[in-house]
């Protein structure tokens, strides 16, 4: 089977193995099949040597978190998400993953009052004790009423998603009061721009996700206006685009999105320079999103944010290891998820800290289920803010 | 994981059902349902796995070499675990071979002829740390830098720093005598092992050496560090502490010349100092390295040295004034050093990450690991550039130039027709130039399958004969890791061991 991978991508794993400690399954099975340089190897000899495509083949690929910890590690600069999103769409084209209730699932995230009023279906359901969050890895409580978006102003949009406008908007709402108190009018994208698509591209659904990615571009084009996004998983697919679609629009499009933090950084001053603010008497652990640090590169920029405005920031001594979260993974992988989570809460745990900040809902949501004080780091910030504001 | 075992059984019999080929050779892996079965009610059903995925996998390490075979992989997560997995292995006449985290250069880990593989990766704890007797006891999977991280609260770190320390496990080390930069003033693997504890061919366990400093009788420790898991499955190391020292200098030495380089090298040794550590890049190498490493090595210079001086305070500052010097009369265009621990960092991580930057340069490398007196270096070198322009090939030398370990990366596309021709036969060259010049075949990687036939030309037939019998005193069967270090002709038992293997692979 030919899984269309670019054969120069393919073949610039060298099989050194400095990939192995930083990827979260293989330190958790010690095998192989559940590594990196593993992963390559079978996608090589599906590719090139035409080894079938066995459910244990399969198998590797899916217990992929996608968290892209490998290519930091690579001196090769392999590009292992690349690899693996291909591998995943020539696997899910095939039929042999990603089967229909999957595929229509994840088409519901594009239809947002559809996911808005079955968000608040489930919510319900949780209240009345019908759904086993705990086994689901739900949120133990959802919002039934969601407060209205606004548009302060048009020097930024906010990214407003799916997922995460529907369940955690009061972190979108943290995030703008921050961001208009460093002195810019934002507009949330809202039904503009419903969806990033990065749940799909994992699950191996490219051309739909192509679709999406097109559909939010028209959604916010018209301006070159910064667009900011408060949730790391999407931030790094909307990064994507260029290379998604391989278009200048797209790569001109992707030049324009930031993580929240990292725009900013840039702009500390004007966050404390309008008045004195007391930092919130926190220890705050600082977990970076895989997709900030993996992908984006930008989680520095999340301490620089949150330092002035808490006690104490402390980092975690585990290498930007993931959580296990990885968006549908820790639903469609429980056991794994769950396994590599531990590592993630004794790292917590050892640090003493009693907040943990995240900058990406998936994450937040996965911690939060195994009992951790989860908070997003512009929730704390805008905690700080407006502590001092009254 | 119970589920991937059942796939995994029906996969294995499923495929004695599968296609002529089937009838002609028995796929491989077929008929192994019985012992399978075995080791999974021995060991657990979530500490085996034979499923074709797998057994590809562990078949392999990080050398070039792709013949390698394996039967089931078990994961055990004790001693008790091994010997078991050892005892069904011999009830069933085959063979085991060991695995850590299979960054082997040399095919070590690469298994032969279908045995039964114990990946060791799960036996990866820090038993315990004995301050008074300066050792820690260790599980054989534990990663090497993982031990030094967990060390570091009491002040002391485990010396021994391979290149792929980042991954690379304890027992690998064992197994392989590992080097490392820091090996120059510090010593390599067998100075740090003070006792193993081993499980032998026949399951039974033996604890070779002891804490104390003069054990008594032959010293069966040191045979075994470093025989390639011949011998027996080390489960538990006794390693020795070393004192963090309490200053340390690292300096960037660059040069025009490559062979300013060396000579600074022989320089500062015949100046009666003895840093910690003491690399040498070319120019080739740097340029893969630096764009990962972001350590501030200069692309445009010929070579450059990494040298580390540690101790107490003012011999460091003594020591590293004089390194300097040295450098400088020796035409050392720049002479830097880290200022602090973050800049040392990295410019350790570049060292680091050699190998596996290569395919910045081209997609696959072959690697040797020569020992030539130092003395010879520059004389070596210029030797290694003209035999590899001779056959059109890529040479990125980066090699612990201390005491002459070289590593020339010969790097090229296995994708263009005749190279991997060209490449083995510039190999031979090297190893044979080297040899000539009074050097030995390799300094840290072990020989593997990749160097034994070259151990014809290192050892003289008596020499071979002795250790393939020292060999077969731990292992009279030829069980352990069967095929390895010793040139076919000399390990004649070991054929038994080694099954038809089917030539399609593992899968079948």
């Amino acid at each position: 089977m030919h899984l269309g991978l670019d054969d120069d991508e393919l073949v610039a794993c060298v099989s050194c193995g400095l990939c192995l400690p930083h990827c979260p399954t293989f330190v958790i099975t010690g095998s192989d099949t559940e590594s990196p340089r593993g992963r390559i190897a079978l996608m090589r000899a599906v590719q090139n040597e035409g080894a079938p495509v066995t459910e244990d083949l399969i198998r590797s690929m899916e217990t992929c978190v996608q968290c892209r910890g490998c290519e930091t590690a690579c001196p090769s600069a392999v590009p292992f998400g690349h690899l693996m999103e291909g591998t995943r769409a020539a696997l899910a084209d095939a039929g042999r993953i990603t089967p229909r209730w999957q595929r229509l699932a994840l088409r519901m995230l594009r239809h947002r009052r559809l996911l808005l009023a079955g968000s608040t279906l489930l919510a319900l359901a949780i209240r009345l004790r019908l759904v086993p969050t705990k086994r689901l890895g739900l949120p133990a409580r959802m919002p039934l009423r969601r407060p209205r978006l606004r548009t302060s102003g048009d020097d930024v949009w906010l990214f407003t998603g799916c997922v995460m406008d529907a369940w955690q908007r009061d972190v979108h709402l943290a995030v703008q009061r921050v961001l208009e108190a460093a002195g810019a009018g934002v507009e949330p994208t809202g039904g503009v721009a419903p969806c990033c698509g990065a749940l799909h591209i994992h699950a191996g659904l490219e051309s739909e996700t192509k679709a999406m990615a097109r559909q939010v571009m028209a959604g916010l084009s018209g301006d070159d206006r910064p667009i900011l996004v408060d949730a790391a998983g999407c931030g790094a697919s909307l990064k994507d685009y260029g290379h998604l679609l391989g278009t200048d629009e797209a790569r001109a499009f992707s030049d324009r999105v930031y993580d929240v933090h990292e725009w900013l950084a840039e702009r500390l001053d004007e966050l404390q320079s309008r008045r004195p603010v007391a930092p919130l008497k926190l220890t705050v652990a600082v977990q970076d999103p895989c997709h900030l640090r993996h992908v984006q590169r930008a989680h520095h920029a999340v301490p620089a944010v949150l330092l002035p405005f808490v006690a104490e920031v402390v980092a975690l001594d585990d290498d930007g290891l993931c959580c296990g979260a990885g968006g549908a993974y820790s639903v469609m992988e429980p056991e794994l998820s769950r396994a590599i989570r531990e590592r993630k809460t004794a790292a917590v745990v050892r640090s003493g800290a009693s907040v943990v900040a995240s900058a990406n809902p998936g994450c937040s949501l996965h911690l939060a289920a195994a009992g951790l004080e989860v908070r997003h780091p512009l929730e704390l910030v805008d905690q700080a803010l407006s502590a001092s504001r009254s | 994981m119970s589920r991937t075992l059942v796939a995994a059984t029906r996969r294995v019999l499923g495929s004695r059902r599968r296609g002529d080929r089937a009838a002609a050779s028995p796929p491989a892996g077929a008929g192994d349902a019985a012992l399978v079965a075995d080791l999974v009610e021995a060991i657990g059903s979530d500490r085996v796995r034979a499923d074709t995925a797998s057994r590809y996998l562990a078949s392999r390490d990080a050398s070039i070499y792709r013949e390698g075979n394996a039967g089931p992989v078990c994961y055990p997560g004790s001693t008790s675990d091994v010997v078991a997995c050892v005892q069904v292995a011999a009830r069933h006449g085959r063979a085991v071979s060991p695995r850590g985290a299979g960054t082997g250069l040399a095919g070590g880990a690469a298994p032969l002829g279908q045995p039964v593989v114990l990946a060791m990766t799960r036996m990866d704890k820090l038993l315990g740390v004995d301050l008074d007797n300066g050792v820690a006891w260790v599980q054989p999977g534990m990663v090497n830098l993982d031990l030094s991280r967990a060390l570091a609260p009491h002040g002391v770190h485990y010396a021994p720093d391979p290149s792929s320390q980042a991954a690379c496990t304890i027992g690998g080390n064992v197994a392989n005598n590992s080097g490392g930069p820091h090996c120059l003033a510090y010593g390599v693997t067998s100075a740090h092992v003070v006792a193993v504890e081993v499980v032998l061919s026949d399951g039974s366990v033996v604890t070779l050496g002891d804490l104390t400093a003069e054990p008594a009788g032959y010293d069966l420790r040191g045979a075994f560090v470093g025989s390639e898991g011949m011998c027996g499955i080390a489960t538990a190391v006794a390693v020795r502490l070393t004192r963090n020292p309490p200053a340390v200098r690292t300096m960037l030495l660059c040069f025009d010349d490559v062979s300013d380089a060396a000579a600074t090298v022989s320089a500062i040794i015949a100046a009666g100092i003895v840093p910690a550590a003491i690399e040498m890049m070319d120019q080739r190498c740097v340029t893969a390295v630096e764009d990962f490493a972001q350590a501030g090595y200069p692309k445009d210079a010929a070579a450059v040295l990494l040298v580390e001086v540690d101790g107490p305070a003012g011999g460091v500052a003594i020591a590293s004034e004089k390194v300097a010097g040295i450098a400088r009369r020796n035409q050392a265009i720049s002479v830097r050093t880290a200022a602090d621990e973050d800049e040392r960092a990295r410019l350790w991580k570049g060292r680091k990450s050699a190998f596996g930057a290569v395919a910045n340069v081209m997609p696959d490398y072959y690697l040797h690991d020569t020992v030539v007196p130092r003395t010879r270096l520059v004389e070596v070198l210029e030797r290694i550039y003209e035999i590899v322009d001779r056959y059109d090939l890529i040479v990125l030398n980066v090699f612990h130039a201390g005491d002459g370990n070289l590593h020339p990366i010969l790097a090229y596309d296995s994708r263009v027709p005749g190279t991997d021709e060209r490449v083995h036969a510039a190999g031979r060259e090297i190893i044979e130039m080297s040899l000539d010049m009074g050097g030995a075949l390799t300094g840290e990687h072990g020989i593997g399958v990749e160097k034994r036939e070259h151990m014809n030309r290192m050892f003289s037939a008596v020499d071979l004969d002795q250790q393939s019998r020292l060999r077969a005193s731990f292992d009279p069967h030829c069980r352990m890791n069967p095929g390895k270090v010793l040139p076919s002709a000399h390990s004649c038992s070991d054929i038994g061991a080694l099954r038809a293997a089917d030539a399609a692979g593992v899968w079948g």
